[in-house]
């Protein structure tokens, strides 16, 4: 007897189980204040939950949670810059503009996260998704597949991330202890 | 990856080791939260309506109450236009994205249809929000003028400035407008020409 497809609830509780660490992380890049970023966590939870109605398995959980949770949080990005004024930038931007703290070394792990944390909050969204999906151990590939972004431009972002972050995060600090 | 610098990797290990406040939702608490979420959009949604349908309401009290015939214009003018906002309002709400649509866009295809979204609100809000009032307020400013003889030496006057100044106030919003729908094209020709490249 074949077996029958997962139903929306289980498809949810396997991604939920599986992804609920990174969905939190997701979550504190796209909103500072923490009792926002809670009910950004929620909506990101309900979405995932209402979107599971329509998985097909065209593609694989993984993407599709990393697509559901970037978009809605891209949502709440839209709305937010609608209430409040926010200047958000490009990573080519960040590239060519140094940053005044480049000759300070992250001190300890929660100074570099916190360095972050400042990083990818000031990115354009399409940005964000790219530098969280790479801070998150995604492969080119996959990070194509989420945000929809060419091989040659996911490349391109990917090299100006590693520049960024080698810049800002000099060898030598002790974040990695 | 391959060839990756030793300080990229650590940095990868604090982001994915950040500590957790270990969320999980259990499946009853999501369908419980969803269905509270559904109903504040609803009720937000029905507000809405009711407050257009109380100005429909008091604009029909109006049409009943006044034998002028050009007032009767003016507020027949308001009430069509009410209801045709009242109507473009639920036709807009009704066009945001589903659920499923979350998963099956990828991150460019959604935010560019959100920005496309956005820019035809901007650009068409004279023809849906603004536009449809102008006609009946029009009818009512004459009619209230045409209605008060005794101070038609000022009327005129007193008509002209008001309709001078409400041109300026609707040139004004119609311009920042049109900024608000140039500024958001050029983000959506920046998004199609990172899809551009295959």
């Amino acid at each position: 007897m074949p077996a029958q497809p997962p139903t929306q609830d289980e498809f949810y509780r396997e991604a939920a189980e599986t992804y609920h660490a990174a969905l939190e992380r997701l979550a504190r890049a796209y909103e500072a204040d923490e009792e926002v970023r809670r009910d950004l966590l929620q909506d990101i939870h309900i979405a995932l939950w209402r979107s599971f109605e329509g998985f097909d398995g065209r593609c694989s959980l993984r993407t599709w949670v990393y697509r559901v949770a970037h978009n809605t949080a891209v949502s709440h990005v839209i709305l937010q810059r609608r209430n409040k004024s926010q200047t958000l930038v490009g990573l080519e931007e960040l590239e060519s503009v140094p940053d005044l703290r480049e000759g300070e070394r992250a001190a300890d792990r929660r100074h570099a996260l916190e360095r972050l944390w400042e990083l990818v909050q000031s990115l354009k969204p399409l940005d964000r998704q790219v530098i969280l999906s790479y801070l998150e151990g995604l492969d080119a590939a996959s990070i194509g597949e989420i945000t929809g972004i060419s091989p040659g431009n996911v490349a391109t972002k990917i090299h100006r991330i590693k520049n960024i972050l080698a810049r800002r995060f000099q060898e030598g600090g002790r974040y990695g202890e | 990856m391959a060839n990756e610098s030793p300080p990229n990797d650590r940095l990868r290990g604090v982001w994915q080791n950040q500590p957790s406040e270990g969320m999980l939702i259990s499946v009853d608490e999501i369908r419980r939260r969803a269905g509270k979420f559904q109903r504040k959009i609803y009720w937000r949604n029905t507000r809405e309506y009711v407050a257009g349908l109380v100005v429909v309401v008091f604009f029909g009290f109006e049409f009943w109450r006044t034998s002028d015939a050009l007032a009767r214009v003016a507020f027949a003018l308001m009430i069509a236009g009410m209801l045709y906002l009242l109507w473009q309002l639920h036709r807009r709400g009704s066009a945001r994205s589903l659920p499923a649509e979350m998963g099956l866009a990828s991150g460019v295809e959604f935010y560019r249809r959100e920005l496309e979204r956005q820019r035809d609100l901007v650009q068409s809000v004279w023809s849906w929000y603004l536009g449809p009032l102008i006609p009946g307020l029009v009818v009512l400013t004459v009619a209230s003028a045409h209605a008060n003889p005794g101070h038609l030496r000022h009327s005129g006057l007193f008509l002209a400035l008001f309709d001078f100044f409400a041109a300026l106030v609707f040139v004004f919003i119609w311009r920042l407008n049109r900024r608000a729908a140039r500024m958001l094209q050029s983000r959506i020709d920046e998004l199609n020409a990172l899809e551009g490249q295959r």
